[in-house]
C-alpha cells in the first residue's frame, strides 16, 4: 500500500523565486489556499479551504530556498475527520531552473489516532462516505 | 453473535485488528497461531477475524484441518482512496503553480 505522495515538478525560475511562492501567503494563495503562514519553525497556521474548513498546520523545518516542512492535519474540532500528515518541500537548483519535490507522508499516524477514542468511529464512517462519493 | 460489517476505517480503528493485520503482513497464519498472540477468548479472536474477513482485509483458506488467514488488498483500497485524494490534490495545485510561473516568465520576456 502506498503510504506517501511524491511529486517532482520543474520550473524555469530559480529556487529563490519558487521559494517565494511556497512561503509568502499572498503568493501561496494564488495556487494553493489562503493562509497565515510564516516561515518560522513552530509557527502554527491554517489554510482555509474554499468550503471554509481549515487545514491545521505547524511549521517543522525552514531552510531558506532549500527545504520547508509542515504538519498537515484537518481541524478536528470542526470537521472531525481525524488525520494528520506531513508535507515537505525540497528545492534543488538545476540548470535552467529549479526542481521542486513534494512529499506528503506520515499518513499511518491517522490510524493510531483513530484508536484513541471510540467516538471517532462515527466520524470515520462519515469520512468513509465522503471518500466514496467522488468514485461514483 | 451478529455478523458485523464495518467500513475500512472502523476495521483499522481497533488495536487488536491492526495488530492482526500487521502480523499477517509478514506471513499468512492459521487462526490458531494468530489467537496465541492475543490475550482474549477464542470467540473474541474469531469475531475480529470475521470482521477483517467481511471488510475484505483477509481471505480464509482451509488447508488440511487448519484455516489460514491471508492478507487481501480489497480492504485497503478505501484507505488508499484517502491517499489518492491528496495525490490528485497536489498534482492539481502544482500544475497551477507551474502555470502561474510560466505566465509570469513570458510576461518578463515580453518586456
Amino acid at each position: 500500500m502506498q503510504k506517501e505522495i511524491k511529486h517532482t515538478f520543474y520550473f524555469t525560475q530559480n529556487p529563490e523565486e519558487v521559494w517565494a511562492y511556497l512561503t509568502k501567503p499572498e503568493l501561496m494563495e494564488q495556487w494553493l489556499m489562503p493562509s497565515d503562514f510564516k516561515p518560522v519553525v513552530g509557527h502554527h497556521f491554517r489554510f482555509t479551504n474554499p468550503n471554509n474548513s481549515f487545514v491545521v498546520c505547524e511549521v517543522l523545518e525552514v531552510k531558506p530556498f532549500t527545504n520547508l516542512a509542515y504538519v498537515w492535519k484537518n481541524d478536528w474540532a470542526v470537521t472531525k475527520t481525524p488525520y494528520t500528515s506531513k508535507v515537505s518541500w525540497t528545492l534543488t537548483p538545476i540548470e535552467g531552473g529549479t526542481e521542486l519535490l513534494l512529499v506528503h507522508s506520515g499518513f499511518e499516524l491517522f490510524k493510531d489516532l483513530l484508536a484513541h477514542n471510540s467516538g471517532w468511529m462515527l466520524l470515520c464512517n462519515k469520512l468513509g462516505e465522503l471518500l466514496k462519493v467522488p468514485k461514483k | 453473535m451478529s455478523t458485523q460489517t464495518l467500513d475500512a476505517f472502523q476495521v483499522i480503528a481497533d488495536p487488536s485488528r491492526r495488530q492482526m493485520l500487521m502480523m499477517l503482513s509478514k506471513d499468512s497464519m492459521t487462526i490458531n497461531s494468530l489467537a496465541e498472540n492475543f490475550d482474549m477468548s477464542r470467540p473474541a479472536v474469531s469475531k475480529h477475524i470475521k470482521i477483517l474477513y467481511n471488510a475484505g482485509f483477509i481471505s480464509i483458506t482451509g488447508i488440511g484441518r487448519e484455516r489460514h488467514c491471508i492478507l487481501k488488498q480489497e480492504g485497503f483500497n478505501e484507505v488508499q482512496d484517502f491517499i489518492n485524494y491528496f495525490d490528485k490534490f497536489w498534482e492539481g495545485k502544482l500544475k497551477k503553480l507551474q502555470m502561474i510561473l510560466n505566465t509570469k516568465s513570458k510576461e518578463n520576456d515580453n518586456k
